[in-house]
């Protein structure tokens, strides 16, 4: 709850996770040929911030993506999964603020054994076809 | 081409539940056999352990003949770390079972061209055809050990393709 109203407090916003659908595994999905139902999922608060690696030609920026646990483990109860690593499994991209973001890696904080925060390394996505 | 690519893979996969049904990953949400086409699946930071991944690489066409002959370089790349009730000390042996795995899923070198475009997918006239592997070296990286083999797959363009 602490660090909900700290990120709050830092313009805290919400992110959308698309997610896929519960039945995906047909041949037709793993060819690529039908495109998998996907579902957004909210989480809020997030904050994000801009990384600054050192810059490489034709290298996408960086960012981190702070997530509020309570937020993520509401919508981990929302789709009965069994833990807040199955719904980054699940998750394909990351949209905040009208722009999408692929997942390069996941860490989290902890407190008196309790995760309290989400942090989530993401590169911009390019743009994909029409 | 694209029709040779989803016979290509269909085999393998089919094979594969067939030579080890454990071999199984989750992936979308779905537990699916240990194999997956790289393009068909959202970029992976990380590729998963345990599983062969193919990738379409280089690709020659021959129209000198009666039919256009297509050839594509398909990588099959697989990596392990072992298993956790080893400590990983079996990854050697993980990789040495996955190479075996590849070898049986490549045999016979043909399967018979489908287009999965239609349901069900509707049979072609020609078959898919490969020859034998050519297996790189493994690849150490700390606790993880990695190989790729390629394989030269060979069709006819049909009408319509």
């Amino acid at each position: 709850m602490l660090a909900d109203a700290l990120l709050r407090t830092v313009a805290g916003t919400s992110a959308l996770l698309r997610v896929t659908g519960p039945t995906t595994d047909t041949n037709m999905s793993e060819l690529g040929l039908v495109a998998t139902t996907f579902a957004d999922v909210v989480v809020s608060p997030v904050v994000m911030r801009k990384l600054r690696p050192t810059w490489q030609e034709g290298g996408e920026s960086k960012w981190e993506l702070l997530v509020s646990a309570t937020g993520v483990q509401q919508q981990v109860s929302a789709l009965d999964l069994a833990s807040a690593q199955s719904l980054f499994a699940m998750t394909l991209a990351v949209t905040v603020a009208g722009q999408d973001y692929l997942i390069e890696s996941i860490a989290s904080n902890e407190a008196f054994g309790q995760v309290y925060l989400y942090r989530l390394l993401l590169r911009e996505a390019r743009q994909q076809a029409v | 081409m694209q029709n040779a690519k989803d016979s290509f893979y269909m085999a393998l996969r089919t094979r594969l539940t067939t030579i080890n049904p454990e071999r199984t990953f989750l992936l979308r949400g779905a537990v699916r056999p240990g194999i997956l086409v790289e393009e068909a699946e959202a970029p992976f930071s990380q590729p998963p352990n345990d599983v062969f991944i193919l990738r379409w690489l280089a690709l020659g066409v021959d129209t000198d003949l009666g039919s256009t002959m297509a050839a594509e370089e398909c990588e099959i790349a697989y990596q392990t770390c072992g298993t956790q009730s080893f400590g990983g000390l079996d990854r050697g042996r993980s990789l040495s079972e996955m190479d075996e795995e590849l070898i049986a899923m490549l045999q016979p070198f043909y399967t018979p061209k489908l287009n999965y475009t239609a349901t069900p997918p509707a049979a072609m006239l020609t078959q898919v055809f490969w020859d034998e592997p050519g297996f790189g070296p493994a690849v150490v990286q700390r606790d993880r050990l990695s190989r790729s083999a390629k394989v030269m797959v060979y069709s006819y363009q049909e009408q319509g393709e």
